[in-house]
């Protein structure tokens, strides 16, 4: 069959597309911020010699790491806004959903990168006079997160992709606003062609960068 | 406070079940199609040949950087406009997941593959071996022994994201949730039911995979990630 690619209707609606863009944006630096702090609080407290510190951040861990991401923000969506006694918008939902599911595989990554620290830094720090909490913030995590980096940006471009399930409770991301496209022009094939190339042209280069971040880190250590 | 009751939802508890079956039977025709395709990908990839090579390597590349979500919308709305075919969410999942999951699965047959020593393949060029004979009957057998953590982690890393298909309506366990709490007016019961159920099955595939790792471990072969 012979189809005739019109991308000049999508062009028309690039107005749209952008808002959608700027959104999806949005959602992607408040989850990846909000993520990667509260992961690498998860991260220390599962890590801690204090029980009632540890078995919680463990129990929270594995629970989000092993449950499916859309189903977390249909909960916040659905679910949540009749327990909670405040109105919850289609952002928040998504965006807590998407949160604490990279919290609890960031804290992963924070938890291996410290314990792949020598145990003689620690000893160091300790003679030296620091408590456990200079140790951690001066001597610790500098040296870790250095280590970290390529897991880290991986899960920023995951948390980048996973953004568009906000899309399924109709939060104005790039993928609704192409969706709104198709629907009124009937033109759904450039609609989405148009956001995978862009997701593809955003990322890729952030992917390329990645590997050749390993490659120098596997030259360094 | 709110009160929980959570006898409407076990009343329907059916509509889960036929949910997780569906749940398992994307997951498995994504896997019976992605894990030849993906070994297809990764030998292309690793080819000598450039005209192979290319094509496979910018297949792998494309479908592990866009969000599956966009390759579910198009293959479910733009490819029956492409081609004159008759699209339900059914199919237009078993492609999207097929083909992003032999995407990752080719990274792992690939890096299975390249761990490898160099003296295997060596070893079976002095004895006369062809390049896709060695790769059969050497380097294979060997690299998949490696690669079964990795693998097993993205089948459920796969499990994980066929929620998606509920979007598109195919009834997965996700949308039968979605369908139980309209039903019955209790989101919170049924959703959370949903959520307990994902987790106990991908927690206990996890739980396997942790034993087969230890067990590899004994073993005294190393894995790949």
């Amino acid at each position: 069959m012979e189809y005739t690619w019109d991308f000049g209707s999508v062009w028309e609606y690039r107005e749209a597309l952008w808002v959608g863009l700027t959104n999806t944006l949005r959602i992607f630096v408040i989850c990846l911020f909000a993520g990667l702090s509260l992961g690498l609080a998860m991260g220390l407290a599962r890590y801690s010699v204090r029980r009632w510190l540890r078995w919680p951040a463990a129990c929270f861990i594995e629970f989000f790491r092993n449950t499916p991401v859309l189903v977390q923000i249909f909960w916040f969506y659905f679910a949540f806004p009749i327990l909670a006694p405040f109105e919850i918008s289609a952002l928040m939902a998504a965006a807590l959903g998407i949160t604490l599911n990279s919290a609890a595989f960031s804290a992963e990554i924070f938890r291996g990168g410290i314990q792949t620290i020598d145990p003689g830094q620690w000893e160091a720090g300790r003679a030296i006079g620091m408590r456990y909490r200079e140790i951690m913030a001066r001597i610790i995590l500098p040296q870790a997160v250095r280590r970290m980096m390529p897991a880290l940006t991986n899960r920023g471009i995951e948390i980048f992709k996973m953004t568009t399930l906000a899309s399924a409770i109709a939060y104005a991301d790039v993928l609704h606003q192409a969706r709104l496209i198709a629907s009124v022009n009937f033109n759904p094939i450039e609609a989405y062609t148009v956001v995978a190339i862009a997701f593809f042209v955003i990322l890729y280069p952030i992917v390329r960068a990645t590997y050749a971040l390993e490659r120098r880190l596997a030259k360094g250590d | 406070m709110y009160e929980w009751d959570f006898t409407a939802v076990i009343e329907n508890s059916g509509l889960l079940w036929q949910g997780l079956l569906g749940t398992l039977a994307i997951t498995g025709t994504a896997l019976a199609f992605g894990l030849p395709l993906g070994l297809m990908l990764a030998l292309s990839r690793l080819s000598p040949r450039k005209w192979l090579a290319w094509p496979a390597g910018f297949i792998i590349e494309f479908f592990r950087t866009t969000p599956p979500l966009v390759q579910l919308f198009w293959f479910f709305f733009a490819l029956p406009i492409l081609m004159d075919i008759q699209m339900t969410p059914y199919l237009a999942a078993a492609i999207t997941f097929s083909i992003q999951s032999s995407a990752f699965f080719a990274e792992v047959f690939r890096a299975g593959i390249v761990s490898i020593e160099r003296g295997q393949w060596e070893a079976a060029r002095a004895i006369g071996m062809q390049r896709p004979q060695a790769m059969r009957r050497i380097i294979l057998p060997q690299a998949v022994k490696r690669m079964i953590p990795a693998f097993t982690e993205r089948s459920i890393e796969l499990m994980k994201t066929t929620t998606l298909v509920a979007t598109v309506s195919y009834a997965d366990l996700l949308y039968q949730a979605n369908e139980l709490a309209q039903k019955t007016f209790r989101p919170i019961e049924a959703f959370t039911v949903t959520a307990l159920i994902y987790f106990t099955v991908i927690f206990g595939l996890s739980l396997c995979v942790q034993a087969v790792e230890r067990r590899l471990a004994v073993s005294g072969d190393s894995t790949v990630r």
